[in-house]
């Protein structure tokens, strides 16, 4: 089990913000890993610094042994890490399976999808996500749960090694969060390195063994579920400080 | 191996056969037989003339939909790729005497070098910037063609004229001129049409639909901006070419914004990202300029009153609605 992503001492500042401070950890082949912390803890700017939407100040962050930092996010998808928006973003007037087929026909997409047809390659993906039967409509009339899915079958479609999800579960239903977390489990049961945030902990703390927690930009905690929740700076960071609870 | 090849080549006639019971393909065959039986009766070369131009701005419409409606990228200056082109079929035609086929080809392969050149900066604007950004330097050129330096080598404001026509001069002149338009258009239309549903126009359509998220698709959004910039100046160079052949002149007015923004109404009267949308658009403004033209000064003024009005009343373009009424008047015939 080799260290599949190294992100070491990374800083990214907003005018007089810094929203990523000094932040370290590494993320092993095959594991499932959360990333928690309250609003606007930075959680989706560490993930904008790694798929490359935003460059750092400062730190590094190193993928499968290749240095990705300040790379541009399409050539980070293109070396296996795909990630998904906290918004759900989609093509508006493509089907479904044409929103799909982008992701295909990208370089490294492609070499996956050539020897399957691109279509049926497609198809695979609509189908384990759990859209094929609605692959001729366009997105634009879906529920919320099902741009979600389709958000995680763009991803897959470049057939990543490691998978960025950011807040996969933020506006969901009961059902809809089921739904999602059968699906991001068999995902890494396939063998997926998957990382995720998350500031509803309920149903990320079921899903991974390992979380790291973040506030104001700085690392706090990396630990089992239960560490992390039970520890006093945490709680800090969600409830605040205080002898009102003591 | 010999069996499947059979097979295909009996599939295909049947394909088209089903094809053409349906709506869309009855109705493009119907199209293009009227199309191709109206020299019979309308031997005027100036009433051809106008169906020539009509078509030659659907080609030139059409382009500009291609980049518009499919890639999302609006340019208001998409006359300089009709103009570069115009300019190069005329200089190869009369100074070179080449081919008339060579010389539009020419004049359109320069369309698309000068759509790197321009596309390579332009790019990197977005939204109204890059249309601004199209239209200065269309309106560069045009300056410099006008008043500038350039203006004395490159034939000044009279532009090229004299231009040698491609068939000899008779009365059936105009009539190969209709035909050989005709059918470069088809095929335009048709490559258009055909690179819109394939892989290259879904990669397209998305970055039109959202780039950031194409981006995260691992699509390399720059290169392919820059392809559809490449295939849309190469369909606008081959109108510019037919434009030269026909008109056999050229001058610097080509250059102006008029044509760039005519490529727009045209387009958009018929509808953003539907080609046949631009044919329409560009028959109907061509047709109703002539129309008009009795009414003088006052044909400017009730242009554009129509114009509004259908803006106002088809903001997605006269297409779709037309297409719905012979539809219902198609099942209705058909008793369905």
């Amino acid at each position: 089990m080799g260290v599949i992503l190294e992100v070491k001492n990374l800083t990214k500042k907003f005018g007089g913000l810094t929203a990523v401070n000094d932040f370290s950890f590494e993320i092993k082949r095959g594991e499932f890993l959360g990333l928690i912390g309250p609003n606007g803890a930075g959680k989706t700017t560490v993930f904008n610094l790694i798929s490359g939407f935003e460059k750092p100040n400062s730190g590094k962050i190193i993928f499968d042994g290749i240095d990705i930092t300040g790379k541009r996010p399409q050539k980070i998808v293109n070396l296996g890490v795909s990630r998904t928006f906290q918004i759900v973003r989609s093509f508006k007037f493509l089907s479904l399976l044409d929103n799909i087929k982008v992701s295909c026909l990208s370089p490294r997409g492609k070499s996956f999808a050539r020897q399957h047809g691109i279509d049926e390659y497609a198809s695979t993906i609509l189908a384990s996500v759990g859209l094929i039967d609605k692959a001729r409509i366009p997105p634009v009339i879906l529920p919320h749960g099902d741009l979600r899915k389709l958000g995680i079958g763009k991803a897959l479609g470049t057939n990543p090694q490691l998978l960025l999800l950011d807040e996969p579960f933020s506006g969901l239903s009961h059902e809809e969060t089921q739904g999602i977390t059968s699906l991001i489990q068999k995902l890494h049961d396939d063998g997926v390195t998957i990382f995720m945030t998350g500031h509803v902990l309920r149903e990320l703390m079921h899903l991974v063994p390992r979380v790291i927690a973040m506030h104001q930009g700085k690392f706090i905690i990396d630990g089992t579920p239960r560490e992390v929740a039970n520890n006093k700076l945490v709680l800090e960071a969600y409830l605040g400080k205080g002898d009102v609870f003591a | 191996m010999a069996s499947n090849i059979k097979n295909k080549i009996i599939s295909v006639p049947n394909y088209l056969k089903t094809w053409i019971k349906t709506f869309r393909g009855g109705l493009t065959i119907f199209c293009l037989i009227i199309i191709s039986i109206i020299p019979i009766f309308l031997q005027n070369p100036y009433h051809l003339g106008i169906f020539i131009t009509a078509m030659i701005f659907t080609i030139f419409a059409a382009s500009w939909d291609f980049l518009a409606g499919f890639a999302g990228l609006v340019s208001f200056g998409q006359a300089m790729f009709l103009g570069i082109s115009a300019y190069f079929t005329a200089y190869f035609l009369r100074n070179l005497a080449a081919p008339w086929w060579l010389s539009i080809l020419i004049g359109a392969f320069a369309s698309v070098c000068f759509g790197l050149f321009i596309g390579i900066p332009c790019l990197r604007l977005k939204g109204p910037y890059l249309a601004l950004g199209t239209m200065v330097f269309s309106l560069i050129i045009f300056d410099l063609l006008m008043m500038g330096g350039l203006a004395l080598i490159l034939f000044g404001t009279e532009g090229i004229s004299r231009v040698p026509s491609i068939f000899p001069v008779n009365e059936t002149y105009q009539i190969k001129i209709y035909y050989l338009t005709l059918i470069i258009t088809v095929i335009c239309l048709e490559i258009i049409i055909f690179i819109g549903k394939s892989n290259l126009g879904t990669i397209l359509k998305s970055i039109r639909d959202d780039s950031t998220s194409s981006e995260a698709s691992g699509i390399n959004i720059t290169k392919y901006k820059i392809i559809a910039f490449m295939i849309s100046s190469f369909f606008a160079g081959i109108a510019g070419g037919i434009f030269a052949v026909h008109l056999r002149a050229v001058n610097p007015a080509i250059f102006g914004p008029l044509y760039s923004f005519y490529a727009i109404i045209m387009a958009s009267l018929g509808g953003l990202a539907t080609i046949s949308g631009s044919a329409l658009g560009a028959f109907f403004f061509i047709f109703l300029g002539e129309a008009l033209r009795p009414f003088g000064d006052y044909s400017v003024l009730i242009f554009s009153i129509v114009l509004i009005l259908l803006i106002r009343f088809a903001e997605h373009g006269i297409l779709k609605p037309i297409l719905e009424r012979l539809k219902d008047l198609w099942d209705l015939l058909l008793g369905r």
